[in-house]
C-alpha cells in the first residue's frame, strides 16, 4: 500500500502544480481552449471564434509541451529539445489544415520553425522590443540557424528521392547496396518492376492479334515483327500518362524461333534508365504460338474454315537478365 | 492516412548519405579549426565554433543549390543523378562521354564556389559576433628599425587579407582531406 500512496503523491504533484506559473497550467489552458472550441462547435459560433480558439489551444500546447520538456531536464548529447518539441507542434498546427499532402511541407519546416522557437527568446525582450543578444549567444544562434537549414535540407532530400522513385517506380525494386546515399530499411515490400505490367501489355496485345486466328495468318503476322514491336511501345507510352520511366523501357520481339510445328516467342522489356546492374538489365517472357486443330464452331461452319488454328500461351515466370539483350 | 503514407515512404531513407556528411563535417571542421586559429589567433573553442558556422554555412547552401539545381535538370541529367546518388555509378546515356570532364571541372567550381561563400562568411560572422579576432598587430619598435621592408597595408585592411589566406588555406586542407577520404571509400568498396 505504501507505493500506491507514493505514486498518489506523485500523481498529484504532476498534475497539481505548487505554483500557478507552470507548465500544467499551459497545458490546462490549451485543453481548455479546445474544450472551448468544441462547445463553441457545437453551438454554432462563427468560425472566426472556433478557429481562434482552436489556434490558441495549439498554441498553449506548443508553450506547454516545450516547457514540459525543458523542465524534465533530458539532454540528449546536451541538446536542448524544447523548441524542436514545440516547434513540432507548431508545425502540426500551421500546415495540418492544408489540403493534400502537408506532411512533407511540415517536415521540411519542422527545423527551421525550432530554430524561430529557440531565437525568439534570446532577439526579443519579454515586453517583445528588439534586443541585442551577447556575442556567445549570437554565436550559438548561428551555428543553431545553419543547423537546422542542414537538417531541412536531409529532409527534403529524403522527399526528393520519394519523388524520384515516384516518376521511375522501376528503380524501387533495384538493390541499393552499392549507394552512398540511401539505405532501405529492412523488411519493406519490394515493389513490382513496371517493365512486368508493359510486358503484361504486350502479351495481350499479341494475344487480341494472333489467338483463334487462323495460322496462315498469324505466319504473316509473324512477319512484321518491327511493326508490331512499334505499335507495342506507342501504346504503352500512351497508357502511363507522362511518366518519365516509360521511354526508358523498350518492348523487343526477337525473331521467334521454330518449335515442333509452332514457334517460340520471347517478349523482352528492356530497362535503358539507371539500374545497379553495370550493363543493364531486360525482363524475358516466354511465350508459344502453336497451330492446333480445332473443329469449326457451329456458326462458322458455313465459311470454307482452315483447319489450323493458331494458340497462343505464356509462361508465367518472367525471369530479369542481366547485360544487353542478344542480338536478333 | 498521412502517417501510414509516410511509413510506405520511410523505405529509402538517405541514413548513409546523413552518416557519410556527419563525418566529414566533423574531419573538415577539425582541421579547419586549427589552420584558422593558428592563422587569426583564435582561441581552441572560438575557432572550433568558428570552423563549425563556416562548414554548416557551405554545406546547407550547397544542398540548397543542389536541390534547387536538380529540380530544374533537364531528364537526361537528372537521370544521372538519380544513378549516382541511388546505384553509385553514372551509367550510359548521350552524356556519357563529357562526363569525366565536367565532374572535374564542377569539383574545381565548387572548391573557389565554396572558399568564397566561407570567405564571405568569415567577414560576416566577425561583423555579427563584434569581436574581430585579433591579428596580432606588428610591434611598433619593427617600424622603427626598418620602416622600408613594411608591407604597405591592402586597400582591403589587413584583417580582410588574412581572412582570406586563412580560409584558402583551411579550405584547400580540408578538400583534400575529404579527397583522400573519398578515394579511400572508394578503393575499400571496389577492393572486396
Amino acid at each position: 500500500m505504501k507505493w500506491l500512496g507514493q505514486t498518489i503523491a506523485a500523481f498529484k504533484s504532476l498534475v497539481l502544480p505548487e505554483r500557478y506559473f507552470s507548465w500544467q497550467t499551459i497545458l490546462y489552458l490549451s485543453i481548455f481552449s479546445w474544450l472551448m472550441s468544441l462547445l463553441g462547435r457545437l453551438l454554432g459560433a462563427s468560425g472566426f471564434t472556433v478557429g481562434l480558439l482552436a489556434s490558441g489551444s495549439w498554441i498553449f500546447l506548443a508553450i506547454g509541451l516545450g516547457w514540459a520538456v525543458e523542465h524534465s531536464q533530458i539532454k540528449p548529447f546536451g541538446l536542448t529539445l524544447a523548441p524542436w518539441v514545440a516547434g513540432g507542434v507548431l508545425c502540426l498546427f500551421l500546415f495540418s489544415s492544408w489540403q493534400g499532402p502537408w506532411l512533407p511541407t511540415a517536415l521540411v519546416c519542422w527545423p527551421l520553425i525550432s530554430f524561430c522557437v529557440a531565437a525568439v527568446p534570446e532577439v526579443l525582450t519579454w515586453d517583445l522590443q528588439p534586443k541585442r543578444p551577447l556575442p556567445p549567444v549570437r554565436q550559438r544562434l548561428v551555428l543553431l540557424f545553419f543547423f537546422s537549414l542542414l537538417i531541412s535540407s536531409w529532409i527534403q532530400f529524403h522527399f526528393r528521392i520519394q519523388s524520384w522513385l515516384k516518376d521511375y517506380p522501376s528503380l524501387g525494386a533495384d538493390r541499393f547496396g552499392a549507394s552512398n546515399f540511401v539505405y532501405r530499411l529492412p523488411g519493406q515490400p519490394l515493389p513490382l518492376s513496371a517493365g512486368m505490367a508493359h510486358l503484361a501489355e504486350a502479351e495481350s496485345f499479341i494475344a487480341d492479334q494472333t489467338d483463334g486466328q487462323p495460322w496462315s495468318a498469324v505466319e504473316r503476322w509473324l512477319l512484321n515483327r518491327e511493326g508490331h514491336q512499334q505499335t507495342i511501345q506507342t501504346q504503352i507510352q500512351s497508357h502511363s500518362q507522362a511518366s518519365p520511366e516509360s521511354s526508358l523501357w523498350q518492348i523487343q520481339l526477337p525473331q521467334p524461333q521454330s518449335q515442333a510445328e509452332g514457334y517460340e516467342l520471347k517478349i523482352l522489356a528492356v530497362w535503358t534508365g539507371p539500374t545497379a546492374e553495370p550493363g543493364s538489365y531486360y525482363l524475358e517472357k516466354t511465350c508459344m504460338l502453336m497451330p492446333v486443330l480445332k473443329p469449326a464452331s457451329d456458326a462458322e461452319s458455313a465459311l470454307p474454315t482452315p483447319s489450323r488454328w493458331a494458340k497462343f500461351t505464356c509462361e508465367p515466370e518472367i525471369p530479369s537478365r542481366p547485360g544487353p539483350p542478344p542480338l536478333s | 492516412m498521412p502517417f501510414t503514407d509516410l511509413l510506405a515512404d520511410l523505405g529509402l531513407m538517405p541514413l548513409r548519405a546523413m552518416a557519410f556528411q556527419t563525418m566529414l563535417l566533423m574531419v573538415a571542421i577539425a582541421l579547419e579549426a586549427m589552420v584558422l586559429r593558428q592563422h587569426l589567433r583564435l582561441g581552441y573553442q572560438s575557432s572550433v565554433h568558428y570552423a563549425a558556422s563556416l562548414n554548416l554555412l557551405a554545406t546547407s547552401l550547397g544542398w540548397l543549390a543542389f536541390l534547387a539545381l536538380e529540380a530544374v535538370l533537364p531528364p537526361e541529367w537528372q537521370q544521372q543523378v538519380i544513378s549516382y546518388v541511388l546505384f553509385n555509378h553514372l551509367y550510359v546515356n548521350g552524356l556519357s562521354p563529357n562526363l569525366p570532364v565536367m565532374v572535374v571541372v564542377t569539383a574545381m567550381g565548387v572548391f573557389f564556389l565554396t572558399y568564397w561563400v566561407k570567405l564571405q562568411g568569415l567577414n560576416a560572422l566577425t561583423r555579427l559576433l563584434g569581436s574581430l579576432p585579433v591579428v596580432a598587430p606588428r610591434p611598433k619598435i619593427q617600424r622603427r628599425f626598418y620602416p622600408r621592408s613594411q608591407p604597405q597595408p591592402s586597400p582591403a585592411g589587413p584583417e580582410q587579407s588574412s581572412h582570406a589566406l586563412a580560409v584558402l588555406h583551411a579550405n584547400a586542407l580540408s578538400f583534400t582531406a575529404i579527397l583522400l577520404l573519398l578515394v579511400i571509400r572508394l578503393v575499400l568498396q571496389v577492393a572486396p
